[in-house]
C-alpha cells in the first residue's frame, strides 16, 4: 500500500504508543533464548532475535485454550470465544508463512471460530531476516525467506530507522496519528534495496535438491529404512512438534469441579509424536511405532499440506531441529531420503514392500 | 448428598509426603469435604472407621508382613488408588534392589540386620490389585483434586500418557539440556506441569515412565551431555529402578 521510514530512536515512542491501544506481545530475552510474550515496557522488545522458542502462533492457537463452559444443573453451555486487539510485533518472514497456513487450514471445512475471533483481532508485524537466525534454518531452501502478503506492516532494519511497509488497513491504523514516520527519500529507496541484495548471499540453500521435488520424493520413501532408523534414536517426546509453527493438533477434554456441576472444555496442543496419539476408542494405536510416526510427521510436513491446502507444512525455521535432543531434522531427513533416491535405494525399497 | 463415599487413607513404606499434599489440597479445596467422607487419615484424624469404599495407598510393600494387610484393604474397598511414587513404583525405597539384599540390611542396621524384617521394596500393584494411580514424589494436589473428581463421577481418575517435554514445553521453558543439566523429560509421564525444570533442574522421573519409552535413546542423550554409566545408572534408579528393571527383564 505505501512505503514509509520510522527512526530507529522512535520505536519506543511508538511501542507506547501501540500499547495504549492494544495488547503488544514480541520477542523478549529469557535466560539466553528467545520467547514472544507482553511487552511491558519498550526496552524489553528485542527486534533483532533470532528465533523463538514457541511461534508467535501462540497466540492465535494458544497452548491450553477453554472451549465452552456448561452448568451440569441448568443445562447451560457458554462458548468462550475470547479476543483481545493485539499486535505481535516482530514476526519473521518463515512464521509468516506459517500463519499463512493456519489460517487455511482454520477457514477450510468447519471454521475455526476460537481461531478466527484470535485472528481477526490481531495485526500482524513483520519483520525482514537480514542474516540467518541459527544454524537449523532453511528458510531458504523452502521459500519463506520473503515475507508473504498477509503482512499489516513489514519493517526492515535499515540501520538507523525502519523501513515500514503498510500491507492493510490493519497495519495503517498503527501508524495513524503517529507523527514520527516519513516518506522515504531516494536515498532510504537506495539504502533498502542495498540491504535486500546483501542479505541474500548470507543465506545457502541447504535442501540438496529443489523443494518442487520434495513431495514426489516423500511419495516413493514410505518404505524406506530411513524411518526405522529414526524409529530407533527418537525418544518421541513430542518437542518437534511443540515448538513448530505449523503443527496445530490439539487434545480435547472435559473437566468439572467437585460439585460436580459446572466444567468446562479445554483443549491443549498434542503431538502426533507421542506413543498414544494414534489410540482409538478400543485401544487399537495405528501408528504404534516411533518409525511410522516420524514418517508421518516427515509426509505431513513436506506432502500432506501441500495436497490439502496448496501450502507446503515446513517453513524451514529450524525450531525442530534446535530442540530435537538426538538431532532429527527435516534438513537431514529429506537430505538423505535423496541421496538414497539418487542411488536407486528408494525405488528397491518400494517394489520390495 | 446423603450417600457421600467412604473413604481411607493408608501408609506403607513412605515418607507420608504425599498424604501431607493431601491436607495441602483440603485446606485449597474444603469443598472436597463435602463431597467425600474420609473415616481413616493417621494425617489428619484419630478415629478408624474400617467401612470405607475407596482407599488411596501411600508407600511401597518393603516386607512381607505388609501384605496380608494391602490384601485386608483390597477385600474392603471398591476401589484402590495407589497414592504417590513410592506406592506406584516403589519409591526411592527401590533404589536398593540393584543391590544384594543381605548387604544391604548390614549396611543399613549393621550387626541388627537380623531383627528387622524387609524385602525388596515393590509397588502395591505387584501385590494387590490397583484401580487407578496418582503419581509424583510427592503427588500433585491440582492432579488429586481432579483424580477425586473423576471418582466421584464414576469413571476412573486419568492421566494422559505423554512424556513431560509436552508440558515443559507448553509453558516456553528454556530447556535445561542448553544450560548444562541432564533431565528425564522425554521418558518421564508428564502431569506435574514440569515443575522442576520450570525451575530450572532436571527431571528425576518421579512419576514413572511413559508407555513405550526409549531408554536406549534417553542414555545416549545423557551420554552426550556429559554423563558417565555410572552417574546414567544413577539418574535412571532414583525413581525408576523397578520400572526399568522390569523393561531390562522383559528384553
Ligand atoms: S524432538 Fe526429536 S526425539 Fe523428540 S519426538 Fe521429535 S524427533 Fe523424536
Ligand atoms: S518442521 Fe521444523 S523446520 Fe519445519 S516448520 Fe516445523 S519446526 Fe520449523
Ligand atoms: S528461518 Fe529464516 S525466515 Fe525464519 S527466522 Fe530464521 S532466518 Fe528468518
Ligand atoms: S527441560 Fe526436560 S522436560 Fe523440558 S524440554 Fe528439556 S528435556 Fe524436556
Ligand atoms: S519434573 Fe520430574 S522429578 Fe520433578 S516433579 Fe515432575 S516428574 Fe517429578
Amino acid at each position: 500500500m505505501s512505503f514509509k521510514i520510522m527512526p530507529k530512536a522512535a520505536l519506543p515512542d511508538w511501542v507506547t504508543w501501540l500499547k495504549n491501544r492494544y495488547r503488544v506481545v514480541g520477542p523478549t530475552a529469557r535466560q539466553g533464548q528467545y520467547v514472544f510474550a507482553e511487552i511491558a515496557s519498550p526496552d524489553e522488545l528485542v527486534l533483532d532475535y533470532p528465533t523463538s522458542v514457541l511461534p508467535p502462533k501462540k497466540y492465535l492457537l494458544p497452548q491450553r485454550e477453554t472451549l465452552f463452559t456448561f452448568d451440569a444443573q441448568s443445562m447451560q453451555m457458554k462458548a468462550n470465544i475470547e479476543w483481545e486487539p493485539t499486535v505481535i510485533l516482530g514476526v519473521h518472514t518463515c512464521d509468516m508463512h506459517a500463519i499463512r497456513l493456519l489460517d487455511k487450514v482454520h477457514a477450510t471445512g468447519y471454521t475455526d471460530q476460537h481461531y478466527q475471533a484470535h485472528r481477526q483481532h490481531t495485526t500482524l508485524v513483520s519483520i525482514e531476516c537480514l542474516s540467518p537466525c541459527m544454524e537449523h534454518s532453511f528458510c531458504k531452501s523452502m521459500g519463506t525467506l520473503t515475507v508473504p502478503e498477509d503482512y499489516d506492516l513489514h519493517l526492515t532494519d535499515l540501520g538507523d530507522s525502519y523501513g515500514v511497509d503498510v500491507g492493510s488497513e490493519k497495519g495503517e491504523a498503527l501508524l495513524q496519528g503517529f507523527t514520527a514516520i516519513w516518506d522515504p527519500t531516494s536515498e532510504d529507496y537506495q539504502r533498502i534495496n542495498k540491504v535486500m541484495a546483501e542479505k541474500w548471499p548470507r543465506f545457502s540453500y541447504r535442501l540438496n535438491f529443489d523443494v518442487t521435488e520434495l513431495p514426489d520424493l516423500l511419495a516413493l520413501s514410505n518404505n524406506s529404512s530411513l524411518w526405522n532408523e529414526l524409529g530407533d534414536i527418537c525418544l518421541g517426546c513430542g518437542q518437534c512438534t511443540k515448538v513448530c509453527p505449523t503443527c496445530y493438533c490439539f487434545d480435547v477434554r472435559d473437566e468439572v469441579d467437585l460439585s460436580l456441576t459446572k466444567g468446562e472444555r479445554t483443549r491443549t496442543w498434542d503431538s502426533c509424536q507421542i506413543d498414544r496419539f494414534a489410540t482409538v476408542a478400543g485401544g487399537h494405536n495405528f501408528r504404534s511405532t516411533r518409525a511410522l510416526r516420524n514418517r508421518h510427521r516427515f509426509m505431513r510436513k513436506g506432502k500432506y499440506h501441500l495436497e490439502a491446502y496448496g501450502l507446503i507444512g515446513c517453513v524451514g525455521c529450524g525450531r525442530c531441529a534446535a530442540a530435537c535432543l538426538v538431532h532429527i531434522t527435516p534438513v537431514d531427513t529429506f537430505n538423505e531420503l535423496y541421496r538414497r533416491h539418487k542411488k536407486g535405494e528408494l525405488l528397491e525399497e518400494a517394489k520390495q514392500a | 448428598m446423603s450417600a457421600k463415599p467412604k473413604v481411607a487413607f493408608f501408609e506403607f513404606t513412605s515418607c507420608e509426603g504425599c498424604q501431607l499434599t493431601v491436607v495441602d489440597s483440603l485446606q485449597d479445596h474444603p469443598e472436597l469435604l463435602d463431597a467425600v467422607e474420609i473415616v481413616q487419615f493417621r494425617e489428619a484424624i484419630s478415629e478408624k472407621g474400617e467401612d470405607y469404599a475407596i482407599a488411596f495407598i501411600e508407600g511401597s510393600c518393603s516386607r512381607p508382613s505388609d501384605e496380608p494387610k494391602l490384601q485386608a484393604i483390597r477385600q474392603q474397598a471398591a476401589i484402590v488408588v495407589a497414592l504417590g511414587a513410592c506406592a506406584h513404583l516403589g519409591g526411592i525405597n527401590a533404589i536398593r534392589n540393584r543391590m544384594p539384599l543381605q548387604e544391604v540390611r548390614e549396611y543399613v542396621y549393621g550387626d541388627r540386620a537380623e531383627w528387622f524384617e524387609t524385602y525388596e521394596p515393590r509397588p502395591i500393584k505387584d501385590v494387590i490389585k490397583v484401580d487407578a494411580v496418582i503419581p509424583g514424589c510427592p503427588i500433585d494436589r491440582r492432579e488429586f483434586i481432579k483424580a477425586v473428581t473423576h471418582l466421584l463421577q464414576g469413571r476412573m481418575p486419568f492421566i494422559p500418557d505423554q512424556p513431560l517435554c509436552m508440558e515443559c514445553k507448553l509453558k516456553e521453558n528454556i530447556c535445561v539440556y542448553t544450560r548444562g543439566k541432564v533431565c528425564l523429560g522425554p521418558i518421564t509421564l508428564a502431569g506435574c506441569d514440569a515443575i522442576c525444570p520450570t525451575y530450572g533442574d532436571g527431571c528425576e522421573g518421579c512419576r514413572g515412565l511413559i508407555a513405550n519409552p526409549n531408554i536406549e535413546a534417553m542414555r545416549q542423550v545423557m551420554h552426550e551431555h556429559g554423563l558417565t554409566d555410572e552417574a546414567i545408572d544413577a539418574k535412571l534408579s532414583m525413581f525408576l529402578t523397578n520400572q526399568i528393571m522390569a523393561l531390562e527383564e522383559a528384553g
